[in-house]
């Protein structure tokens, strides 16, 4: 008896008791189901996370600081030490640290981080608060800022062309035409002047920054009195022109790290254009010397090579601060969610186990006669066990293949429901399941496995009845 | 010699309780012999075919079939003489009521080892031979009783054993069909040289149509006729 035999003699015998044999691979079905579909969370949520590091490129980049702020601490309110940090020695970041930074191996590019507020206009009529980030031009080659809409990115640093992000145009009541995801105006947004627009009619438009700066050169020695004073307006007012060269696509709301600014400016454009060194109060309490940067943004060229560069910086008494070291942490956390997750959805798979044996025990009780026939014909008990064994696995199989299904349609009907509800509109839709290979192959794997452990006693015991009193059996 | 019984003693436990069905029995039987066995119920005809089929284990004592002792055999070793060496045909005929005729028979087929596309073929040829070409696909329950007893024969031909052990072919059937089915034995044991040990409690039927009858009372051999 070869196992094509088997099968096909479980199957029949499956096929006969048909109502039992469907509620007990339902169980299956339902174990499977909910274990497939709650580690499909998990591992979604990682992909989401991992993919969001990788569109924001930073497992190739990170940030360098002067000082190290504890924002744990600040926010706990330990204003005491805080002040301490504050108040110690560091290397100030300024640009011969810069060219020292850039000159390092695996470096591709190294450029301070240059964010301030600032207001925008196009045609008079459409304007928004944003803060306009600086960036140099070679960034255009890489995530995120290569993910454009339309247009392309500015290529040279002192070119007089932006690059303005979808989010920032429909603030404006510019909403762009985008073919991922229809764009459509509610009457509300009519009321307010809103309108859709081809994303190439904006190209070449020309925009207006408007920038403020302090009245008094410097800056004042307390931001109190900036706050407090009743001197008026302490701001003049720059309006630099400028034209649009490019429309960053929309950011899912996994991926808009990298983005700090609504509009991305050229570096030495920025440069020329008179403005506040800051752009959050917090910097204000921040004891800058002049010609100092808050922190650097540095690219390598590879993976590989962020650990040597880290290095090498943190020798110089700068802190270097990645995102990514954050990552370890947070899959380590989600490991913590998925077995969670897989323990609750294994119980499920338990439960459906002991239907499993309780189906074939009583098989077994139904059929006492019938085994006491094969052995009479010549069945031997190993051939018996396997029989069951197999009827056992068949279950399993067809279970995973089943609840694989039912997992897949669960976890689409949550998305669904998810995105519908919770994702703010003008937001991309996520996908917060995930099917890899690995979990198709290990829920099978272990549905089938779960199964046969549960075939386990009740195929010894049919291989153990004594056909003698078997075929007395009625 | 086919088969030799030597000091054969089986018994049986209820609690502490021991219930002596064979005591001491001894016989032998060559190639080609169809003898019976008969006896009052309790008598344990049934336990000595089931001992000599190896479908149960004699507490003492020795069964050799050609010179092989079945207390020698382990279980999977008693599972190669049901497949190849015997063939069982029951009062109640014993077929798996699911299956049909041809079905019953090619399951035997499976155990016996015989590749899947030869078993229907095979099936249908030995139902023939039993005379039922014509109900090959009807299942136990659609058969008369005599019908149904020849697929159990057929059955028990299935592996070419060389030895068939009838426990009671005649018992559930009318005096006409008995008559057949008795025939049909007689021919397999004429025209095949296949031995046949039949228990049966017909003593008139019995000496008419063995070369020798064993009777049994008590879990003894009582006397020989040949």
């Amino acid at each position: 008896m070869n196992i094509s035999d088997m099968l096909i003699l479980a199957f029949a015998n499956l096929f006969r008791t048909k109502l039992r044999t469907f509620l007990t691979v339902l169980g299956v079905v339902i174990g499977i189901g909910a274990l497939s579909s709650m580690v499909s969370f998990g591992t979604g949520m990682e992909k989401n996370i991992s993919d969001a590091f990788k569109k924001n490129d930073l497992f190739t980049s990170f940030t360098v600081t002067a000082k190290e702020i504890d924002l744990e601490q600040l926010s706990e309110g330990n204003i005491e030490d805080f002040g301490k940090i504050l108040e110690k020695p560091t290397t100030p970041l300024t640009d011969s640290i810069l060219k020292k930074i850039q000159g390092i191996p695996g470096v591709e590019t190294a450029f301070p981080d240059i964010l301030f507020p600032s207001k925008l206009k196009i045609d008079e009529y459409y304007e928004t608060n944003t803060n306009v980030q600086a960036v140099p031009a070679k960034m255009g080659n890489y995530q995120p800022f290569n993910d454009l809409l339309a247009g392309e990115f500015f290529k040279d640093d002192s070119s007089n062309s932006v690059v303005i992000r979808w989010e920032t145009l429909k603030r404006m009541n510019l909403f762009v035409q985008d073919e991922e995801k229809s764009v459509s105006l509610t009457r509300e947004d009519s009321l307010r002047g809103a309108k859709i627009v081809h994303p190439d009619t904006l190209i070449g438009k020309s925009i207006q920054i408007i920038s403020k700066s302090f009245k008094r050169s410097g800056r004042p020695v307390n931001p109190l009195t900036l706050v407090m004073s009743s001197a008026g307006d302490p701001f003049n007012e720059t309006v630099t022109e400028l034209t649009i060269c490019g429309i960053l696509k929309r950011s899912d709301p996994f991926t808009n790290i990298r983005f700090r600014g609504g509009i991305i400016i050229p570096t030495k454009t920025a440069g020329a254009i008179p403005k506040l060194g800051f752009s959050s109060i917090w910097e204000l309490f921040d004891k800058k010397q002049k010609g100092t940067y808050n922190s650097f943004y540095i690219r390598v060229n590879k993976m590989e090579n962020m650990n040597f560069v880290r290095k090498e910086i943190e020798e110089m008494e700068i802190h270097a601060y990645s995102v990514s070291d954050q990552l370890k942490e947070i899959k380590r956390g989600l490991i913590i969610i998925d077995s969670l997750l897989g323990a609750i959805g294994t119980v499920a798979l338990i439960i459906a186990a002991l239907g499993i044996i309780n189906t074939m025990v009583m098989s077994i009780l139904e059929r006492t006669r019938e085994i006491g026939i094969m052995k009479a014909i010549g069945g031997s008990e190993k051939e018996i066990k396997l029989i069951f064994f197999v009827e056992a696995g068949f279950i399993g199989v067809i279970g995973a293949i089943f609840g694989l299904i039912l997992g897949w349609l669960v976890t689409r009907i949550a998305n669904r429901i998810i995105n519908a509800k919770l994702i703010p509109q003008d937001e991309l839709p996520v996908d917060l399941f995930y099917f890899p290979l690995w979990l198709l192959l290990g829920a099978t794997a272990f549905s089938i496995l779960i199964s046969l452990a549960a075939g386990l006693y009740p195929a010894i015991r049919a291989a153990r009845i004594d056909p003698v009193k078997a075929l007395r059996h009625d | 010699m086919l088969l030799k019984v030597y000091n054969l003693t089986k018994s049986y436990f209820k609690g502490k309780l021991e219930i002596p069905a064979l005591r001491e029995v001894s016989f032998e039987l060559s190639e080609g012999d169809f003898i019976s066995i008969v006896g009052k119920s309790g008598s344990g005809k049934s336990t000595l075919l089931n001992l000599i089929g190896g479908l149960d284990t004699a507490t003492s004592g020795h069964i050799y079939f050609r010179n092989k002792d079945l207390w020698d055999m382990s279980r999977t070793d008693l599972a190669q003489h049901r497949k190849y060496s015997v063939g069982m045909i029951f009062q109640s005929f014993n077929l798996i009521a699911s299956r049909n005729a041809v079905e019953n028979i090619t399951l035997a087929l499976t155990f016996g080892g015989v590749p899947r596309k030869d078993r229907k073929q095979i099936a249908i040829g030995l139902l023939s031979q039993v005379g039922l070409e014509h109900r090959i696909y009807h299942k136990p329950s659609e058969l008369s009783g005599g019908e149904a007893q020849r697929v159990a024969i057929a059955r028990a031909m299935a592996n070419n054993p060389s030895l068939i052990l009838a426990d009671e072919p005649t018992g559930n059937l009318d005096s006409i069909t008995s008559n057949e089915i008795i025939g049909l034995l007689q021919q397999l044991n004429k025209e095949h040289g296949i031995t046949v040990i039949m228990v049966t409690h017909d003593q008139e039927n019995a000496k008419r149509i063995s070369k020798k009858v064993i009777r049994l009372h008590d879990g003894r051999i009582v006397k020989d006729m040949e």
